[in-house]
């Protein structure tokens, strides 16, 4: 069993990608296989050097670089939203794997959850 | 009755980004269930043709208005769409 | 039915009553599925979907009272129901003990669902054959 925990909110101003997060650490810490993908205007959770202490929030880089750690296989960023935000490898945190087709991805996992 | 591969089960309306990558995710063998404010897609169906059979849950349809829907989409009711959760090997809730 | 066998679902609810139309969903889901034969394993809240576990939710006397119509069935069908912890504090669902452990005012938890980390919601999709989310719509 495979999950593939979709992120498609942008970060910061929503909690349900947060709440994205939580999902797929908890299945981590439980030993199942989980991978994250960011879609849409999820991607802007994958840009580097994101400055919160203005708006009193965590900075959601942190929680992301904590994901292999915890266990989450693969994080996923689709390549046609990451064009349309103007999001190249070089501007996005490390460990990001571009998916170039995202409904296939989906097909390929057991369970496909959104947070919210 | 076939079996489904994946149900999509899309409970947004039209203009929400989240029906798009629904739309964009759907393929032959695939089922789509439209849910609460997802049955306005009624309306506009035709055009869009996903490539699979399209369900909308007939109480959602009626207390908006598309009691007639006159579309390709086929309306039921939560006994239906237990059935179609049962018969699809995976789901998911856009 | 042969072709539709007999499943155990567990539904995650996400989206608030009276802000989303998902508990409503959810409800006539697990009814109809219920009806058939199927099983519901448990039903998780996470998120904003919280809130329906909110003992302190006073509709307007016309208008259908989701919590307790959520209450009333899983007592009935002796269905597990529990409201993810951390969406739970944060939104300001509180059951006795948390009470206690922050020295906060009230508690408002509606019996029977209780608070449970997200380990419960792991429970369920590695125990059920299905599992169905309930998302707030837009």
């Amino acid at each position: 069993m495979s999950t593939l925990i979709v992120i498609d909110q942008p970060p910061y101003g929503t909690w349900a990608g947060r709440e994205a997060l939580d999902m797929a650490f908890s299945l981590a810490a439980f030993d199942q296989s989980v991978s994250l993908l960011f879609m849409g205007a999820g991607v802007n959770w994958l840009r580097a050097a994101q400055q919160t202490n203005g708006i009193e929030q965590k900075s959601v880089e942190k929680n992301l670089s904590a994901a292999p750690i915890f266990g989450v296989e693969a994080m996923y960023a689709d390549t046609l939203a990451c064009a349309q935000y103007g999001l190249t490898p070089e501007g996005m945190v490390a460990g990001v794997t571009m998916s170039p087709n995202s409904a296939e991805l989906m097909h390929q996992h057991t369970h496909t959850a959104f947070a919210g | 009755m076939t079996s489904i591969h994946t149900l999509h089960i899309l409970n947004k309306a039209p203009e929400h980004p989240r029906t798009a990558e629904c739309m964009n995710a759907i393929r032959s063998g695939d089922a789509l269930l439209l849910t609460e404010n997802a049955v306005l897609a009624l309306s506009i169906l035709d055009d869009q043709a996903p490539m699979a059979q399209v369900y909308a849950i007939a109480s959602d349809a009626i207390a908006r208005g598309f009691g007639q829907s006159g579309t390709k989409a086929t309306l039921v009711d939560y006994p239906a769409m237990v059935k179609l959760t049962a018969q699809a090997q995976h789901l998911i809730s856009w | 039915m042969s072709d539709n066998p007999l499943q155990n679902f567990t539904l995650v609810i996400t989206g608030a009553p009276y802000s989303s139309q998902a508990p409503q969903t959810a409800l006539a889901f697990a009814r109809a599925a219920i009806s058939a034969g199927h099983t519901l394993d448990r039903v998780f809240l996470y998120g904003d979907g919280v809130h329906l576990a909110s003992s302190l939710s006073t509709p307007p006397s016309d208008e259908t009272h989701w919590p307790k119509e959520w209450a009333e069935f899983l007592e009935q069908n002796v269905i597990p129901g529990a409201a993810c912890i951390a969406s739970a504090l944060r939104r300001g669902l509180v059951n006795s003990e948390e009470q206690k452990r922050y020295q906060l005012p009230a508690n408002n938890i509606l019996a029977p669902f209780i608070i449970a980390g997200l380990g419960e919601w792991v429970e369920g999709t590695m125990a059920s054959s299905r599992v169905v989310y309930f998302h707030a719509g837009g």
